[in-house]
């Protein structure tokens, strides 16, 4: 709107104008923002309705609001048991993505040594290669090593992939930390894990928190993985007991919703809570990735 | 201070367990399954070594090029629905009024679901019975137009690619406020002197500007169209009569429907072969640019 505005000022009319399309731009713009936004409205809405009043009237607001469905869906699609799961596994895998690629990117971009332009490209190249091009040798591996239908098959391969990117954004960010700080430490005789733990550690705050959100965003709502490395029910995450659920009960359309609204709800206050954070930290995985 | 041999004791120990994991998980499957892609191999019992037998029944199978053509469709469909509309909307938005940043939240919102939400959400938009993609189009009075969305193949791969377009303006959407943000007001200044305004100003000014920010999110788009494995997945499977199959998806079935672990090996490094071509075609394509 900047864009219309600046430089005409002359005539009034030519002002009304630009305050008319002004306008107008602001009422096509909520228009987009309710087009977006409909689909969730539709999920939550629908999630409270009975069956027969989703299919009379699948677009209004429910006749009765039941909050039945999210209870018959929460014990019928083990939906607290997948929540655990869920839980369990993306919690595991960020607290070691984060500490497995700071140390790395510590040592990456403070000391020299052989091989270390190797493992450089080497995390590029992770940066590179398709998940789903190693969702069969994998599958394989885990097989023979006995990891397959375990917490760490989903654990280890979460934790590999995102260590790419969670190692350049760290080191990105460290290289902006004046080596002054440990040069004090060391004379002080402090040794490198005393220096990296107690100075590098709470001066990488704010690049552990885009890490950790990225890396939450992305084990929480995974399914590929879940698809291929789980077959236990009592293992299944969230995003696969809820595939699930909607095959076996396909008909039951509200139910199913119920079982998403219940799945969503988690992601949906994290993003309200912390908008600008999650905005900035996907941003800089994705131009990094 | 620190000896060398506790230096090297440190490095030794603070790089291993990335530097592992990161290869036994992500690195060495790629060889693996490059190799296993020379056998023909149920899962079970043993392997028998057959050469390029299952690149060249690859090559004769039309679900494999139909595979492929559908993963480009996704590529092209996600570079005209999304960066066009996302500078659009940056354009419109860059100002950090509480509209602007309201109306970005809420274009960013679909980002942060899981794609089986979304895939499932937009399946049942789709519903021939329920679905409101058919109710609009009888209430504008197309009812010629109303149709199963996601069974007739002429227009499934279209109907998949747009939750994926939806889902994702939004991070296409602050990358561009970023990137106008950037641009120095002396520039803003210098286009006002120059009664530059409105859209030659827009063409001469800040779509230059902005450009290589284009052109990263053209990368980023190629990149994700490639991950649409899992909305095909949950919309369609694959179906109905493979009309929507994806090259990851053809893998997945391949390998896990019909237990041939050898061919879909072979699939995937087919899939990793792709997405270099496609990469360095367009490492090329803008380096040229810039130079």
């Amino acid at each position: 709107m900047n864009l219309q505005t600046t430089g005409t000022g002359s005539a009034s009319g030519k002002r009304v104008i630009t305050k008319g399309l002004t306008g107008f731009v602001k009422l096509l713009l909520i228009v987009y923002a309710i087009l977006t936004l409909y689909p969730l409205y539709w999920l939550f809405t629908s999630a409270f309705k009975s069956n027969q009043d989703f299919f009379n009237n699948p677009y209004g607001l429910p006749k009765e609001w039941m909050t039945e469905n999210l209870f018959r869906a929460w014990e019928l699609g083990n939906m607290g048991r997948a929540m655990i799961n869920s839980t369990v596994v993306t919690i595991t895998a960020v607290v070691l993505t984060i500490l497995l690629s700071l140390l790395a990117a510590y040592v990456l971009s403070r000391f020299q040594f052989r091989f270390k332009k190797l493992v450089v490209v080497l995390f590029t190249t992770g940066l590179l290669i398709p998940i789903h091009s190693t969702l069969v040798p994998l599958f394989i591996m885990m097989k023979n090593i006995g990891l397959l239908d375990t917490y760490g098959a989903l654990i280890l391969p979460y934790t590999a992939f995102e260590l790419p990117i969670a190692i350049f954004l760290a080191m990105a960010y460290m290289s902006s930390i004046p080596r002054e700080i440990e040069e004090a430490a060391m004379i002080d005789g402090s040794g490198w894990w005393g220096i990296f733990g107690r100075m590098i550690l709470p001066l990488c705050t704010p690049i552990v928190a885009t890490i950790s959100i990225l890396a939450f965003l992305r084990f929480w709502n995974d399914f590929s993985f879940a698809l291929v490395f789980i077959n236990t029910q009592a293992l299944k995450t969230l995003p696969l007991s809820l595939s699930l659920f909607s095959d076996g009960f396909g008909t039951d359309y509200s139910l199913t919703m119920g079982a998403m609204a219940i799945a969503v709800i988690p992601t949906i206050v994290a993003y309200l809570i912390l908008q600008e954070q999650i905005m900035k930290g996907m941003v800089a995985g994705s131009i990094k990735g | 201070m620190p000896t060398a041999m506790r230096s090297k004791g440190f490095i030794a120990i603070a790089l291993l367990p990335a530097l592992l994991l990161f290869l036994i998980f992500v690195i060495i499957p790629v060889f693996w399954s490059a190799y296993y892609g020379f056998f023909s191999w149920k899962g079970f019992g043993d392997a028998t070594f057959i050469g390029l037998d299952n690149y060249r029944e690859m090559f004769k199978d039309p679900i494999f090029w139909r595979a492929l053509r559908n993963n480009l469709i996704l590529v092209v469909s996600s570079i005209i629905g999304q960066v066009p509309i996302a500078l659009i909307l940056a354009i419109v938005l860059f100002k950090n009024s509480f509209f602007s940043r309201f109306i970005r939240s809420a274009v960013f919102m679909p980002m942060v679901l899981s794609t089986v939400v979304v895939g499932l959400i937009w399946g049942y938009i789709y519903h021939p019975q329920f679905g409101i993609a058919n109710y609009v189009l009888e209430m504008l009075g197309l009812e010629s137009w109303t149709r199963a969305w996601l069974s007739d193949p002429k227009v499934n791969m279209l109907a998949i690619s747009i939750p994926i377009n939806w889902a994702n303006i939004g991070p296409y959407l602050v990358i561009f406020i970023a990137a106008l943000q950037n641009i120095s007001p002396e520039i803003h200044d210098a286009a006002k002197i120059d009664g530059s305004t409105g859209w030659n100003k827009l063409m001469q000014i800040t779509l230059p500007m902005v450009w290589s920010t284009v052109v990263v999110t053209i990368v980023l788009c190629i990149s994700g169209s490639l991950k649409a494995f899992d909305h095909v997945i949950v919309m369609t499977g694959g179906g109905p009569a493979q009309s929507t199959e994806l090259l990851a998806t053809y893998m997945y079935n391949s390998t896990f429907s019909v237990y041939r672990y050898g061919y879909g090996s072979a699939v995937s490094t087919m899939i990793m072969i792709v997405s270099a071509i496609l990469i360095a075609l367009n490492y090329f394509a803008t380096r040229r640019k810039s130079s």
